[in-house]
């Protein structure tokens, strides 16, 4: 929420400047690429959000989304540039041309008014993490709990009122706000949280590295992960499926999600064929 | 020639008229002392006559021109640039509370001045200086600091510092004032030892018998005017109410 | 990832953090001087302008004034955004924040001093150029030290902010770290780093203190 203040505060201040904001934003799309700067791909990610993008054993940036980003710059013949950003400024940055996609475990549904998205690639849930001697072990059973999720997060969407599952958000006894997953899993583990609504892939990943907890059966929601590019640079977003689309066909699209495999991108998670009408192989997602 | 002619001062702070009319002489070798009661006016005629501040009326003159005046509309007129330079370079003051530079050793404190601002020679500077401090009985201090000396020793190393920058005049704005009593002596025997010099002074002053004793003309001070003036034993002695009530005063 | 690495990332992290750190510093100081003789004018423009602009800069986050400038240009005017602009931004940012402060530091101390020592510096010769450089800033400085050195360790954990104009400095790569390796180590690190450094200027500022120490 620290954003959406900041924003607030931000628009008030300069209340003029957001009309012409609006007024341009059709218009500052370059020709050709859709690129701020002609053959660099600036990718705005969350280094915080392994195994999407996070910093590896050896200091560079990395992860699946990454790496599909990279490849698509190998592709078109473009340098990539990965940027680390604070997600609470992401729509700052994409909108005043700073980065040029945001590539990051990045839920495209409830967002299309707001960007431009690529094809989705990754079919995502919103979960409910547990420590295993919770005795949680239904959503039902989060009746009265205190149950954490992150700041401007889409599992926060979810939950608030308007989202899918707000009613079940009701029955909570508070919903609680974290800045990141270290600290939500430290207060889950003190005992402070009862519960995490979180990411699915994100989730495989952090109970990986912990002893002790446990996602629950039973998702929040289904939901899928996309690209997204500035609204209305339907240019940069057609350049970005076209190579997914190739990616698929050469095989480096399944090659790059192996590679994650066991840090929580599971093959039935992949949906890219599905979304681009070659659904031969994994039909079952909602 | 008078070194310095104050003619019809007045001064005012808001509503209160502090000096109403005041004129005085002084010429070559003379020592002045200014006398009277707290609030009388004799600082603030000091502190005009070294223009730290500005008359409301009347004239100001040093070496025979008229360095500050009030023209006919009214209007403040002060020397500028080289001009004021050369006026203020006729006089100087020592003040009731020192204000040496702390930051600034005691040789620094009397040679910064006359080698910053004056531009003249470093060692030429430094000798003269440490005849000033001999002659104040401080040779031994030259590289001391202000905090590191008592009153009476600060107050000799403002008059040396005054001194160095070879004024025509010198005004005292009662000296030992902020002192301890048994501090006073070292500088009063230091301020008469100046006399030898032949250098003129003006002293602000509530040591009635230093004032009688050093004096060649002496001004009572009253409520912003001058009440008695003359010679030191024509005042001491005059049958004027409020000086004869004052001088009771101190005596006991 | 090994604690080699980690160290060696969170230093040039670190290297990032000092990068603001001295910037910050060498523009700011000066400028607050500049800033706190504005804030002194006689001119009531000039005092009603520094004014206000003191009172925005202590009145709101320095983490919304770095988002203004940032993307200020670019809401404002429609202007692109440089890739150098980011860091510029940052430093420009920090710059105009702690000269703010330090204006306020400058103008206690300056008002502090005694009337005497103007009025000695005039009738001693000094013209008011030097009275300020000779007489009056060297004893400024002595005064305001304690409250400088406050305000000097503040810049140094402040420049974590700069992560939310995506400038990964020192804390932002702990905090990524810590992320890859579920792990609170990193943190632990990084406050080692920050303390190591604090320590280090405190002890640089003690050293100036002791060296004005001798005069009271």
């Amino acid at each position: 929420m620290r954003k959406k203040i900041l924003v607030t505060v931000m628009s008030a201040m300069l209340a003029c400047s957001m009309l012409g904001t609006c007024a341009m934003a059709g218009e500052t799309e370059a020709e050709g690429t859709g690129l701020a700067a002609e053959g660099t791909l600036v990718v705005g990610f969350d280094a915080e959000y392994p195994p999407y993008g996070y910093m590896d054993d050896n200091g560079d940036y990395t992860g699946f989304d990454l790496d599909l980003a990279q490849a698509v710059c190998e592709l078109e013949g473009w340098t990539m540039e990965a940027k680390p950003i604070d997600w609470d400024s992401k729509d700052m940055e994409l909108n005043s041309g700073s980065i040029d996609c945001i590539w990051n475990g990045f839920t495209m549904n409830g967002r299309e008014d707001d960007y431009t998205f690529s094809v989705p690639y990754v079919n995502n849930s919103q979960v409910i993490v547990t420590a295993e001697d919770s005795g949680i072990d239904s959503l039902a059973a989060l009746e009265g709990k205190t149950v954490g999720v992150q700041a401007d997060s889409a599992a926060l969407a979810l939950l608030s009122e308007g989202g899918e599952q707000a009613d079940l958000a009701g029955t909570f006894g508070d919903l609680t706000q974290f800045a990141d997953y270290n600290t939500a899993f430290a207060e889950l583990m003190a005992g402070s949280l009862d519960a995490v609504a979180i990411d699915i892939g994100v989730a495989q990943y952090q109970i990986n590295g912990r002893e002790g907890y446990v996602i629950l059966d039973e998702y929040l929601n289904a939901e899928q992960y996309a690209v997204g590019v500035k609204k209305g640079n339907t240019v940069l977003a057609d350049i970005i499926d076209k190579d997914l689309a190739i990616m698929l066909e050469n095989g480096s699209f399944e090659e790059i999600a192996a590679k994650y495999a066991d840090m929580g991108i599971k093959a039935d998670m992949l949906c890219l064929a599905e979304s681009l009408g070659l659904d031969e192989t994994e039909a079952e997602n909602a | 020639m008078p070194l310095l002619e104050m003619k019809h001062i007045r001064k005012r702070f808001d509503e209160n008229e502090v000096i109403r009319d005041i004129s005085l002489r002084v010429d070559k070798g003379e020592i002045l002392s200014i006398i009277g009661p707290s609030g009388s006016g004799k600082s603030t005629m000091l502190r005009c006559a070294t223009m730290l501040e500005t008359i409301d009326s009347g004239e100001i003159w040093y070496m025979d021109e008229r360095a500050a005046y009030v023209d006919a509309k009214g209007s403040k007129v002060y020397p500028r640039g080289e001009e004021q330079k050369k006026v203020r370079s006729y006089f100087g003051l020592v003040f009731q509370n020192f204000n040496l530079f702390p930051h600034y050793s005691v040789m620094k404190n009397i040679t910064d001045p006359p080698i910053h601002n004056q531009k003249r020679q470093k060692a030429e500077v430094y000798e003269e200086a440490r005849m000033l401090l001999k002659k104040m009985g401080l040779e031994d201090k030259e590289n001391a600091y202000p905090c590191q000396l008592s009153g009476g020793q600060c107050q000799r190393v403002a008059i040396a510092r005054a001194l160095a920058l070879n004024p025509q005049i010198l005004f005292f704005d009662e000296p030992t004032s902020a002192l301890d009593p048994e501090l006073t002596g070292e500088v009063l025997k230091v301020i008469r030892s100046l006399a030898d010099l032949h250098i003129a002074m003006v002293i602000v002053t509530h040591e009635m018998n230093f004032a009688r004793e050093i004096s060649d003309h002496i001004i009572f001070m009253d409520q912003g005017v001058v009440a008695v003036e003359g010679k030191p034993e024509d005042v001491f002695n005059a049958e004027h109410a409020r000086m004869r009530a004052f001088l009771g005063k101190l005596e006991h | 990832m090994s604690f080699q690495v980690m160290m060696h990332e969170l230093g040039e992290g670190m290297l990032k953090s000092m990068g603001i750190f001295s910037l910050t510093l060498l523009f700011a100081l000066p400028l607050g001087l500049l800033v706190s003789f504005g804030r002194m004018s006689k001119n009531r423009l000039l005092k009603g302008v520094v004014w206000t602009y003191i009172s925005i800069m202590r009145g709101t986050p320095l983490m919304l004034q770095l988002l203004a400038v940032y993307f200020g240009p670019f809401y404002l005017a429609g202007l692109k955004l440089g890739s150098n602009w980011r860091f510029t931004a940052i430093i420009l940012a920090f710059s105009v924040n702690y000269a703010a402060y330090f204006a306020e530091i400058y103008r206690s101390g300056i008002e502090s001093m005694p009337p005497g020592q103007y009025e000695a510096a005039q009738l001693l010769g000094y013209t008011k150029v030097s009275t300020f450089m000779r007489i009056i800033f060297p004893q400024v400085i002595k005064r305001i030290l304690p409250a400088v050195t406050n305000e000097v360790i503040t810049l140094i954990k402040d420049t974590s902010l700069a992560f939310s104009l995506a400038y990964a400095e020192m804390f932002t790569i702990a905090k990524q770290i810590a992320a890859k390796e579920t792990s609170f180590m990193p943190f632990l690190a990084a406050a080692v780093f920050y303390y190591v450094f604090n320590a280090l200027i405190a002890f640089l500022m003690e050293r100036i203190e002791k060296a004005m120490a001798y005069y009271t």
